[in-house]
């Protein structure tokens, strides 16, 4: 691999500093002179007709400055694809905790009592919370789609008939995942202003403020040029903040027209379990045809997914649960039948893998069955079908890096694998694994493109800026920048800063999901920064008289490649190039599409969708006491082809945050509801992993130079949370027999799996 | 409203308060110290830890009057002659910070550990900052951050 000087370094987060001191400033802490504090009004029924909203009490409370309903907005549907919600409720509300009207006022008491005193007329409707019920004859129609059902897909591949024909083994099983929430710690919250002509601008703390922005201005029905979006430092997204727009936004900037005022509204941590979206959950019932040779030779899924009242984000989710991890293996024979299914529930939406760690939990789950029908070690199985660099999966995606094979193998090494296997129930231990596939960017989200765009600017100061639309939530994404910026341009990292996302001067992007930022936005700013180097070299080769092929850029040095001549300092250049037009900075722009064989999938949901896939293996190795039913995570192994790692100091993190995440998903978390209502709505009752619950995780990157991704790069974000929660169901039926089949494998249902089975 | 005289990171302030407020939103709100952050505002997260007289403490879950003749330390007044505190560093080294939310309360309760337990065994570690959530970086690199700071006090 081409040795570089900062890409591949262990470099320090650069918002790191602010944040240890308490000085970044977060959506929670924006404030502005004159703000006011807004509040919603929820639903308290899961499904019913509104007949009557009375606000003008609420108006004559003390330093109430705006109430509104949906009569003081223009009633338009959105939606991240279906357009099938309004941001205050119009005539019907369809889960408890749908917004019906707001209020801003001078505090959080006035707006208090304000709510309280909004009379609102309900005429309670049948309510459905189940798929199963929702789609049964004489179900009540929560929007107008027949059988309520959202999203209906349906494809086959190849026969799947011939293909179980000629397995030796056939299985057949259902799975079930649960409803889960991100749990970042920062609530939703803005901050939304009002000028006299009719601008608007927002502060949030937000996954992709440009998409938002489109969102906001159909909604608002004012246009894009008269809003502006500006992201403050966010406290942590996994996909709660992104495409999907919960009415917050819309009625914060509402409620400010209306007062005339800033207005800020925070959800509280009641409303983010209540009324933000979290993960689709799904049974899945799932067939697996298998040879004694260990080659898979078909596979047929079935997937009944709640979706709650609006659509949200669900179609893609459900797309990706329908069709993603197939493509880790060769197989001839498959076919999906999936129905997402609206009910009286909390909408869902996107958490860190799209609807991915559904269905990997599931099918790789169903491999060790099949490996244990056959006899196989599940290791050799999933080494004999994966799939390898240069083919094309079953539904399209062409692979162009794949390490799935040298990751099985390292997986198995580290873990003492082959040692450790089936060898040690006696003492309740057990060792299991787990393959992962994602995507870098998913050209299927956003109709019209997907790529991005980056400016690097060369200031006559010498500063380096960064600018782009791309969001920071965490992740690193401006340390990554600044690295593939620096190590470009052939300047030292400190001179380079990442801008601030403001829609006013950044770029329009797509923004953070998809685990697109690195490799998409990464692209974009490679692009931005070698335009940038080209501009500056091609000005100092006209100064110093050569060609600007002879030039070189390294450790912020022009020089005359191979010669003894000192050059000039690459800012002395700038300021040069800038007082000969007229203080213009040198600006390099990068503007990236993906390559056309990337595609929206078609009808039958086959194409490929990214321009990169990323893959890997985890490893578990867990105790399970008979008695009590308690797993504990001894060691954890996870392995990943993302390519070439731009900071591997950031990469452990996302990969260690993402297993903890996902052993969250795997041991303790599901949102639970009783008639749509959420009972275990904060942390003591829905329990996410403390540090107490966290084992030592072995990071290893297997990399290999993607050919589109910026250095070879590849997305790592979210796939460090897809296979966690089957690797450990697998370790659980090595380490006690039994096998798993409902998250979460809480203590009760791995009790009652071991007394079912000693029956 | 009642007077309440509290020193903040080293100054003594005196402070007429609501008798309700609690002490996150007079850290926040009245003394503009929002590097403590308020988020589940039911002790369940830990997210506003302060250190009062040196122990780490919910201040969701405290009156500000409480706090009336005792001393404060916010994340603002852990730097030192425009110093970072070695926790601070140690967080920003070890990759520690993703989101940064979480990241305040964990260097203080982290700091209330190490004044009291200089060496303090994993196991300790875990259990002094059980009640601080992080969702970001799987706690792992909080942990090595803060046993380094540990043992270069050795």
């Amino acid at each position: 691999m081409e040795k570089h000087a900062i890409i591949g370094e262990r470099i320090r987060n650069v918002d790191s500093p602010d944040k240890a001191t308490g000085r970044a400033v977060y959506g929670t802490d924006f404030r502005l002179p004159g703000m006011l504090h807004g509040k919603i009004l929820r639903s308290p029924f899961a499904h019913a007709r509104i007949l009557r909203v009375d606000t003008s009490r609420a108006e004559k409370v003390r330093g109430v400055k705006a109430v509104i309903t949906a009569e003081d907005t223009p009633k338009i549907k959105y939606g991240a694809q279906i357009h099938d919600e309004y941001p205050l409720a119009v005539e019907k509300v369809r889960y408890e905790g749908d917004e019906i009207a707001a209020v801003a006022a001078v505090d959080e008491e006035a707006a208090q009592e304000a709510l309280e005193r909004i009379k609102i007329d309900y005429e309670p409707l049948p309510a459905v919370f189940s798929p199963q019920e929702a789609m049964a004859p004489g179900a009540p129609a929560i929007h107008e789609s027949p059988q309520n059902i959202v999203t209906h897909i349906d494809f086959e591949r190849g026969c799947v008939e011939e293909g179980f024909r000629s397995a030796d083994v056939v299985l057949e099983d259902v799975f079930k995942s649960a409803n889960v929430h991100q749990a970042y710690l920062e609530p939703h919250v803005c901050v939304a202003q009002a000028d006299t002509l009719g601008n608007v601008t927002l502060w949030g703390s937000l996954q992709a403020p440009a998409r938002n922005r489109e969102i906001l201005s159909r909604i608002l029905k004012i246009p894009q040029s008269r809003i502006r979006i500006v992201q403050t430092t966010v406290g942590g997204g996994f996909g709660g903040k992104a495409t999907q727009l919960i009415s917050l936004y819309p009625i914060c900037v509402f409620l400010a027209i209306k007062a005339g005022q800033p207005v800020r509204i925070l959800n509280t941590w009641e409303e983010e379990f209540a009324a933000s979206r979290s993960r689709m959950p799904a049974e899945i019932r799932m067939k697996l045809g298998i040879r004694k040779d260990g080659t898979f030779t078909a596979k047929e899924i079935e997937i009944l997914a709640n979706c709650g009242a609006y659509a949200g984000t669900g179609p893609a989710v459900v797309g990706t649960t329908a069709t993603r991890a197939t493509s880790l293996y060769r197989f001839p024979h498959v076919k999906c039948k999936a129905d997402l299914v609206y009910t009286n529930l909390t909408p869902i939406g996107s958490y860190r893998g799209y609807g991915n760690p559904q269905l990997h939990f599931v099918m790789e789950s169903m491999i060790d069955m099949a490996s244990e029908a056959i006899d196989w070690d599940p290791l050799e199985v999933r080494v004999k079908n994966a799939i390898r660099k240069g083919e094309t999966s079953v539904h399209g995606f062409a692979m162009n890096s794949c390490r799935l094979s040298e990751c099985l193998e390292e997986a198995a090494v580290k873990s003492g694998w082959r040692e450790k296997r089936g060898r040690r129930r006696k003492e309740g231990r057990g060792i299991g694994m787990a393959s992962m596939i994602h995507v870098s960017g998913n050209r299927a989200v956003y109709p019209f493109f997907d790529g991005s765009t980056a400016y690097v600017r060369i200031q006559p100061h010498g500063g380096v800026e960064v600018v782009t639309g791309e969001a920071e939530i965490g992740q690193g994404s401006n340390t990554v920048f600044a690295q593939i910026t620096a190590e470009t341009l052939g300047v030292p990292l400190q001179e380079v800063r990442v801008l601030p996302v403001d829609t006013d001067h950044s770029p329009f992007a797509l923004g953070t999901f998809a685990s697109r930022v690195t490799t998409l936005g990464g692209k974009a700013v490679l692009l931005a920064a070698e335009d940038a180097r080209q501009k500056l070299l091609s000005f100092a080769a006209a100064k110093m008289e050569v060609s600007p092929e002879k030039l070189e850029l390294k450790e912020g040095r022009i020089r005359i490649k191979n010669s003894a001549d000192p050059g000039m300092e690459y800012q002395e250049a700038a300021k040069l190039a800038s007082h000969a037009s007229g203080g213009a900075p040198i600006l390099g722009v990068g503007a990236f599409s993906v390559p056309s064989t990337v595609q929206i999938p078609d009808a039958s949901r086959y194409g490929n969708i990214s321009m990169a896939y990323s893959f890997g293996v985890q490893v578990a190795e867990v105790q399970v006491d008979r008695k009590t039913g308690k797993v504990t995570i001894q060691k954890f192994f996870s392995v990943h082809d993302s390519g070439t790692v731009i900071n591997p100091l950031l990469g452990e993190g996302q990969v260690e945050g993402g297993v903890v995440q996902g052993i969250g998903f795997a041991l303790m978390e599901e949102i639970l509801r009783k008639e749509g209502r959420v009972l275990n709505g904060n942390f003591t009752d829905y329990r996410i992993p403390t540090i107490r619950d966290v084992p030592p995780i072995e990071t290893v990157f297997v990399e290999e130079p993607d050919p589109f991704g910026p250095f070879g790069a590849k997305g790592l974000g979210e796939i460090t949370q897809v296979p966690t929660a089957a690797a450990i169901a697998n370790a659980i039926y090595d380490a006690v027999g039994v096998r798993l089949k409902e998250l979460p494998m809480t203590p009760e249902r791995i009790l009652a799996s071991i007394r079912k089975r000693n029956r | 409203m009642p007077a309440i005289q509290v020193e903040i990171n080293g100054i003594p302030r005196k402070s007429f308060v609501e008798p309700t407020l609690m002490l996150v939103d007079f850290v926040r709100d009245h003394l503009g110290l929002t590097g403590t952050k308020k988020s589940c505002d039911s002790g369940n997260c830990g997210a506003c830890t302060v250190l009062l007289d040196g122990k780490a403490v919910n201040s969701c879950l405290i009156l500000a009057v409480e706090t009336d003749g005792h001393s404060i330390t916010t994340i603002e007044g852990l730097q030192k002659d425009g110093k970072l505190h070695p926790l601070q560093e140690a967080f920003i080294e070890f990759g520690a910070i993703q989101c940064g939310f979480c990241s305040p309360a964990m260097i203080l309760t982290a700091k209330a550990l190490l004044d009291q337990t200089p060496y303090p065994s994993e196991d300790q570690i875990r259990a002094a900052l059980a009640g601080n959530l992080c969702r970001c970086t799987g706690y792992l690199k909080i942990i090595e951050a803060i046993k380094s700071v540990s043992e270069r006090m050795r």
